[in-house]
């Protein structure tokens, strides 16, 4: 049976596609069987970030409305052999996903793959509660900021009680706790909430920080998931939450604010 | 523009919805109504002035009702009753003829279908935290939290709230009223405060601010101090 992971944040723009795209990317890198699941119908993103745009001809909502085969709508990903995507619709709303339909095809997915990730969409609302419906471990992508903060929590309650683990009293949901576009610097300035602060207001465990980081951006627009970006921090923060997601020790990095030497101060950095 | 058409005539007719208490008549004499209406209490007071509409699904059909000796009752006690319903032909008829005209009402709620009472829970223990967005209330009792309450999270209770992790959200303790209700916390940084119906807004600004605290009523006040080592 396939492990269901849902990536979700409550608020928008914190950088949940990114993180399922790299998330699910270094799965696949690991030789694990994985499909990414875009769940924000009438916002389909994570094609994009995974650079497969040109190729979606079925998506999710044919699936489940029966006009396509899951083999149809499946797309191997460009770079892993192993990682499939599940695209949305641009054209549909959220109310085309039906509870059954889901349940249909995260059934099939279960038989076939070993990790199925799902991309949530910001919210509470019915597109958001059905990609958290089916998941064993979620992923709840924070930043650093009161308001951001305030909707994981939200969510965080809402994984607890409206999943169907929840709904059949099976044991909970394993919640990890990712911050993202951490920057040390401004957290010693004061202008971001810091890492404690964050941990101390959420209280699950911590499964990462990935840096605030132009190669996020570069990585989105070139469509290439940020766990591909070599040599850049982002690209090891990731590599280290999958690890650690699969049981891996990894000491956190990217946590300290860079010092600056002597002749960078000098000169410029 | 509507002010620029002259009136036509100083009537206006138009709809309105209105919510209306409504009251269920059993096979009841208007003597036993009287005693059942004295046995109310302080209930019955909600009902002083306000209009209401009798309803006779559950009256005997076959027995034309006493509305004369009936109203007489009920006005007595303060009600005004404005209409009947579920009422047959005959009870209608009857009812018209005391001026209660037949209301047709979405039936809602029958007292069968109304969920069985629920046994009432002296209080509770939380082990678990709040989270933005939940809401627990102790009926009938204390409610201790062992975890923390997050900001969007509220927690009311009818006698005292302890919460022995941070207090960042709403704690309302005595909420039935019960001036005597006391809130301690370990770390308060509520958001807001209640007891008996009198609240404050806390900030970062309040002396007490994350520290250990107790939060009681005196008078018309609420009195924050730190809780006694």
């Amino acid at each position: 049976m396939a492990q269901t992971v849902v990536v979700t944040s409550g608020k928008g723009g914190v950088g949940k596609t990114t993180t399922s795209a790299a998330f699910a990317s270094g799965l696949a890198q690991r030789g694990y069987r994985t499909v990414v699941i875009d769940f924000d119908v009438g916002l389909r993103n994570l094609d994009l970030v995974m650079g497969c745009e040109r190729r979606v001809v079925y998506d999710f909502i044919n699936v489940i409305h029966g006009e396509a085969r899951l083999q149809q709508a499946l797309i191997r990903d460009k770079m892993l052999e192993n990682l499939y995507i599940l695209p949305t619709s641009q054209t549909r709303d959220k109310d085309a996903l039906t509870t059954e339909g889901v349940a249909a095809v995260m059934q099939e997915l279960q038989q076939e793959f070993d990790y199925v990730v799902c991309d949530s969409p910001a919210g509470i609302e019915s597109g958001a509660l059905r990609a958290l419906y089916h998941a064993d471990a979620a992923i709840v992508v924070t930043n650093p900021e009161v308001s951001s903060v305030r909707d994981s929590d939200r969510i965080l309650g809402i994984l607890a009680a409206r999943s169907k683990r929840a709904e059949e009293g099976a044991e909970p949901i394993r919640e990890h706790l990712l911050l993202t576009r951490y920057s040390p610097k401004r957290v010693q300035g004061g202008e971001m909430l810091s890492l404690d602060d964050v941990q101390e207001l959420l209280r699950i465990p911590l499964l990462g920080v990935i840096p605030e980081s132009e190669v996020i951006l570069q990585a989105s627009n070139q469509g290439i998931p940020a766990i591909h970006m070599r040599g850049s921090d982002v690209a090891q923060a990731y590599d280290d939450v999958v690890a650690r997601f699969l049981g891996e020790e990894r000491p956190l990095r990217f946590i300290q604010a860079e010092k600056s030497g002597f002749f960078k101060r000098l000169f410029g950095g | 523009m509507p002010a620029a058409q002259p009136p036509k005539s100083s009537l206006r007719l138009s709809g309105g919805v209105f919510t209306l208490s409504i009251l269920r008549l059993a096979d009841l004499s208007p003597e036993a109504l009287a005693d059942e209406l004295a046995a109310q209490g302080t209930a019955l007071q909600l009902l002083q002035g306000a209009p209401l509409v009798l309803d006779l699904g559950e009256c005997p059909s076959s027995t034309p009702l006493p509305f004369a000796e009936l109203l007489s009752v009920l006005r007595a006690q303060g009600c005004v009753p404005i209409g009947v319903r579920n009422a047959n032909a005959t009870q209608a008829t009857a009812a018209a003829a005391h001026g209660l005209p037949q209301l047709r009402g979405r039936e809602e709620s029958t007292p069968a279908a109304a969920p069985p009472p629920v046994a009432p829970a002296a209080g509770g223990v939380l082990q678990q935290g709040l989270r933005s967005g939940q809401r627990h209330y102790a009926r009938g009792g204390d409610l201790v939290c062992l975890g923390a309450v997050n900001a969007g999270a509220e927690v009311l209770a009818d006698g005292h709230i302890h919460v022995y992790g941070p207090l960042r959200g709403r704690a309302l303790a005595g909420v039935q009223g019960d001036e005597t209700a006391y809130i301690f916390c370990q770390r308060l940084e509520a958001e807001l405060v209640a007891i008996a119906g009198v609240y404050i807004n806390l900030d970062a600004e309040h002396p007490l601010w994350g520290k250990a605290a107790q939060v009681s009523l005196e008078g018309e006040h609420l009195h924050i101090i730190a809780l006694a080592k």
